[in-house]
């Protein structure tokens, strides 16, 4: 061994400056070159001329100061090699500094003196500290390894992240062996063959002490080494926790899709289970998607609704309401419930209540199948209309039955004073008898009124002239609690209309008046032109547009609450006590306004009275009152011919009677069928005179018949109401008239003898 | 159970390993006499661990197998020391030790007996520093040559089990610039560490003492 060689001077730059020591061990006597005097701050002459031993603890920081003396307690004592790291403190500054001595012997293998260099590894040390702090503090190992060796240089937390003691190198079977067999280990390349440049992989491992798995990534880099092989240097790290949040969050994602797997599924199956329609549609009305129900419901199959405008199963009469409904959701409008008939298979049709909701360019409709409640409903309207009709024909039946006993009483009664031969009192009873039976026929033209089957007998009417001719009736009517007030302006336009039911349409409105003000009020009745726009007349189903004759009826009476206002123009529906009335006042008047293509408005407020309107269209052709043909006067014939067909055998009867008492010849028949053959037949014949409503042929068609056979003979048809009164005018051919039942022998009269007198009731020849 | 455990503090690891250092530096010396050559012996860091942090420990450090020389001693401490090479090792240690003047055969032969030889001056030298410190005798068995892993070559040993701690030491072996590592274990009980501890603060008090 060679003693320490001479160095150097100091340069007073102290990092990596090497100082050398010998220490005489009999002597006790420290010598050092001015390097270590230097970095130990003794005075470089005195150091080198030789110091007292314990010079060598002077400066070392307390701390290190013991560890330090019991290893040169070792040395002094024989132990060869010396080796300390310990820091120093000089002019208040610490440093690192690192001892490498070794002990030497004399031939006694004494121990004579301990040598050695100091080296400044403050740099080297603060850099060791950061690499040591930076690894511990962020976990990270760092390794080192040269291919071909069995072991490689790893730091202290590289063996405290694999669970191993620590060491300054380990074998490389030993680091592998923690790693998961599934995975590739750490140190790889063993051979030096593998691909140079940076390398990362992640791996399991089983920590060496506790058995525990932990994730790990390993990041290096395989470079050419200074002494040929491959050298890898790189670091590990711990990546449990960003794996474990890795595959919490994999089985998030995983569970999540099977969530929505699971709703999608649960929807599917709504929509595949739903007994409701459901679809999806453009908004042109194209379906694009259907569900099952829509087999069950309809038994139409999926493929041929999708693709096709659900537009061709709606039911033509709710296809414009569908439309404006469907415009309405694509404009994104929303849409209340409605319901249209659809079509199914089998052609029959089904009431489906449809809610729809859009969302942007797609419709989604639900449609429920409520024909049965439909029909239900249909069910209830009737039975109402059933519960409603039994409440009429109780109180038809009990005015009927008070006019057939003044009827039947008359008659009755004059038979018996014309057996006793009291004939003075007879006329006055038939009088009485009479009446009932013109009450009872009041009766039925009102009913049929109300039911819009009667036969209008429309003529241009000057209002204000009808109001002003009822003043005399109204004010008895009313009574003198009511004060009656009468404004009819004088320029008031004509209209077209049955004078006979204005009239009773106008008492029917003063009499609820009356009884709407028990005590007393003022009845305004007023009359003035009105014209109507489309708007005005909703509601109405036979008023069009345009110009009309208004008739105000106010009072001043109680009023009605909302829910009878409601109802004020329902058939059979009243407020008087049953029996006193039927409940067709206003329907009637209602009915008979809608006939004559006007409108009826109603206003009222409990307490504060109420208005009714009645509009009656303006007639353009002005007043024709007096191209109505005279009556002629004389009403009896000559023997005239007349074929009668009529199956009522009391009417035919008094029809028979009637026509002979007033000159005519007559030939009766009860049905088409035996008057047919007798048209046929070349008898003479006048007029024919047919019921209309008969068993087989009616009236109508026998009349056409007769056309036929004898263009040039009369018809006159008695009705008791005609089906459609409006379409009167189409009704009657040329040379064909209708009467309406029930009429009296006087109207008869007149009526045949005009037929027989007019331009066409010339007589016939018969066939030939 | 950790396999680390505590009864010396720094101060009293510091002082062991310097008095076995001063025991492995006799060793080399006599080595150097052997061999004629440079032979430096040093023991940087000592651990006292638990048997099964011993096998734990060899076992981490050597994958390889091992060989080792065992000596049992008795006095004022009593246990087994054991000097472990790595097998691949040994031939080269041997071949230093006997300096070439073997054939490869003959050194094949004679790998147990040099082993021995070498455990023997190594282990003795350790022992006897620290007895002489305490100025008590020693007695120490024969050398004996085992081959396995750690778990073998410290389940052969005492059966008190539960009380054995085993001193754990590195052991760098600087031969012809060669660097050949090794380990010795001293498996003591716990009253022979006690006994330990009193030589090593006496070691300590007489350093504190001493004037320098």
């Amino acid at each position: 061994m060679a003693d320490a060689a001479p160095l150097p001077p100091t340069n007073g730059d102290m990092s990596g400056a090497v100082g050398a020591w010998n220490w005489d061990i009999a002597s006790r006597l420290l010598v050092a070159d001015a390097r270590f005097a230097s970095l130990y701050g003794l005075d470089p002459a005195a150091a080198a001329a030789g110091l007292p031993a314990s010079a060598f603890f002077e400066p070392v920081l307390e701390q290190d100061r013991l560890r330090l003396r019991i290893a040169v307690a070792g040395a002094l004592r024989g132990a060869e090699v010396f080796a300390r790291d310990y820091r120093v403190l000089l002019d208040g500054e610490v440093r690192w500094v690192s001892a490498r001595g070794r002990t030497y012997f004399d031939e006694t293998d004494t121990p004579t003196r301990f040598a050695g260099r100091l080296t400044d590894v403050t740099e080297q040390k603060r850099l060791e500290e950061r690499l040591r702090i930076a690894q511990t503090a962020g976990g990270v190992g760092s390794f080192e390894y040269l291919s071909g060796y069995g072991t490689a240089d790893v730091s202290d937390e590289f063996c405290r992240l694999l669970g191993l003691h620590t060491a300054k190198s380990l074998p490389v079977r030993t680091i592998n062996s923690v790693v998961h067999p599934d995975d590739p280990p750490i140190i790889q390349g063993r051979d030096g063959s593998g691909a140079l440049g940076t390398a990362f992989h992640e791996f399991r491992i089983h920590r060496a002490d506790t058995g525990e798995e932990r994730w790990l990534a390993s990041r290096g880099e395989y470079r050419p080494a200074d002494r040929g092989g491959v050298s890898f240097i790189g670091v590990i790290y711990d990546i449990t926790a960003s794996k474990r949040s890795e595959a919490a969050l994999r089985l998030l994602t995983e569970t999540l899709e099977e969530r929505v797997e699971a709703r999608t599924q649960e929807r599917d199956r709504i929509w595949n289970l739903s007994g409701d329609l459901l679809n999806i549609i453009e908004p042109d009305g194209t379906q694009r998607a259907v569900n099952p129900a829509w087999k069950r419901v309809l038994g139409h199959d999926e493929a041929e609704l999708v693709g096709r405008s659900m537009e061709c199963l709606i039911h033509a009469d709710d296809l414009p309401l569908a439309r404006t409904r469907l415009e309405a959701l694509a404009r994104g409008e929303p849409v209340a419930a409605f319901d249209t008939r659809l079509r199914a298979k089998d052609g029959s049709h089904r009431w489906i209540n449809w809610t729809g909701m859009s969302d942007g360019e797609t419709i989604y409709g639900i449609g429920r199948d409520v024909t049965q409640r439909k029909l239900l409903e249909e069910q209830l309207r009737h039975s109402q209309k059933m519960e409603a009709v039994g409440q009429l024909t109780g109180g038809l039946a009990h005015d009927f039955n008070n006019m057939l006993t003044g009827v039947m009483g008359g008659i009755d009664m004059a038979r018996m004073l014309l057996a006793q031969g009291r004939l003075e009192d007879v006329d006055r009873l038939l009088e009485a008898s009479m009446q009932s039976g013109q009450r009872a026929a009041a009766l039925t033209h009102r009913l049929l009124a109300f039911s819009r089957r009667q036969a209008l007998d429309n003529q241009p009417l000057d209002v204000g002239t009808l109001i002003g001719s009822m003043q005399d009736l109204l004010r008895r009517t009313l009574g003198e609690q009511v004060e009656l007030h009468i404004d009819t302006p004088f320029e008031l336009w004509t209209t077209l209309a049955d004078e006979s039911q204005l009239e009773s349409a106008i008492l029917n409105l003063a009499i609820n008046a009356r009884d709407a003000m028990p005590d007393g009020g003022r009845l305004t009745i007023a009359a003035r032109n009105a014209s109507l726009s489309e708007a005005d007349l909703a509601g109405s189903d036979q008023a069009q547009p345009g110009e009309f004759v208004e008739i105000l009826v106010t009072d001043t009476g109680l009023g009605m609450p909302p829910e009878v206002l409601a109802k004020a123009f329902d058939p059979f529906y009243t407020t008087k006590p049953v029996g006193q009335g039927t409940g067709l006042g206003l329907s009637m008047i209602y009915g008979f306004v809608q006939q004559s293509r006007g409108h009826v408005a109603i206003e009222s407020q409990e307490g504060r009275g109420t208005k009714i309107r009645l509009y009656l269209p303006r007639h353009d052709g002005g007043s024709e009152g007096e191209a109505t043909p005279e009556m002629p006067t004389a009403i009896t014939g000559s023997g005239e011919i007349v074929l009668v067909v009529e199956d009522d055998p009391a009417v035919l009867r008094l029809m028979l009677d009637a026509l002979r008492e007033l000159g005519y010849r007559t030939i009766e028949t009860a049905s088409g069928k035996e008057a047919v053959p007798i048209l046929q037949s070349r008898r003479h014949l006048d007029l024919l005179i047919s019921d209309v409503g008969l068993p087989g042929l009616n009236g109508r068609q026998i009349a056409e018949i007769a056309r036929q056979i004898r263009p040039d003979m009369p018809v006159l048809l008695m009705t008791a109401y005609t089906r459609d009164a409006g379409d009167e005018a189409g009704f009657l051919a040329p040379g064909i008239e209708v009467m309406q039942k029930p009429f009296s022998i006087d109207q008869l009269g007149r009526r045949v003898t005009r037929i027989l007198r007019s331009p066409h009731g010339n007589s016939s020849a018969g066939v030939g | 159970m950790t396999s680390l455990i505590v009864p010396l503090d720094d101060l009293e690891r510091d002082a062991l390993t310097e008095l076995v250092n001063i025991g492995v530096s006799r060793a080399a010396v006599s080595l150097r006499k052997m061999a004629g050559e440079q032979v430096l012996l040093s023991v940087p860091a000592v651990e006292v661990v638990t048997r099964r942090g011993a096998t734990t420990l060899i076992r981490e450090r050597e994958s390889g197998a091992l060989i080792a020389v065992r000596q049992d001693f008795a006095g004022v401490f009593s246990g087994r020391a054991l000097l472990i090479f790595p097998e691949s090792n040994s031939m080269a240690l041997v071949r230093s030790v006997t300096a070439g003047s073997l054939s490869a055969e003959d050194a094949a032969e004679l790998e147990d007996e040099a082993l021995a030889e070498t455990g023997n001056v190594v282990l003795n030298s350790c022992l006897a520093t620290m007895a002489n410190m305490l100025q008590k005798p020693l007695t120490m068995s024969l050398p004996e040559v085992v081959r396995g892993d750690g778990s073998a070559l410290f389940d052969l040993t005492l059966s008190n089990s539960e009380d054995a701690v085993v001193l754990f030491l590195y052991i760098n072996f600087a031969i012809n610039d060669r660097e050949i590592r090794g380990y010795i274990a001293m498996l003591m009980d716990l009253p022979s560490i006690e006994a330990l501890r009193g030589l090593i603060a006496e070691f300590i008090a007489r350093v504190i003492g001493d004037a320098m």
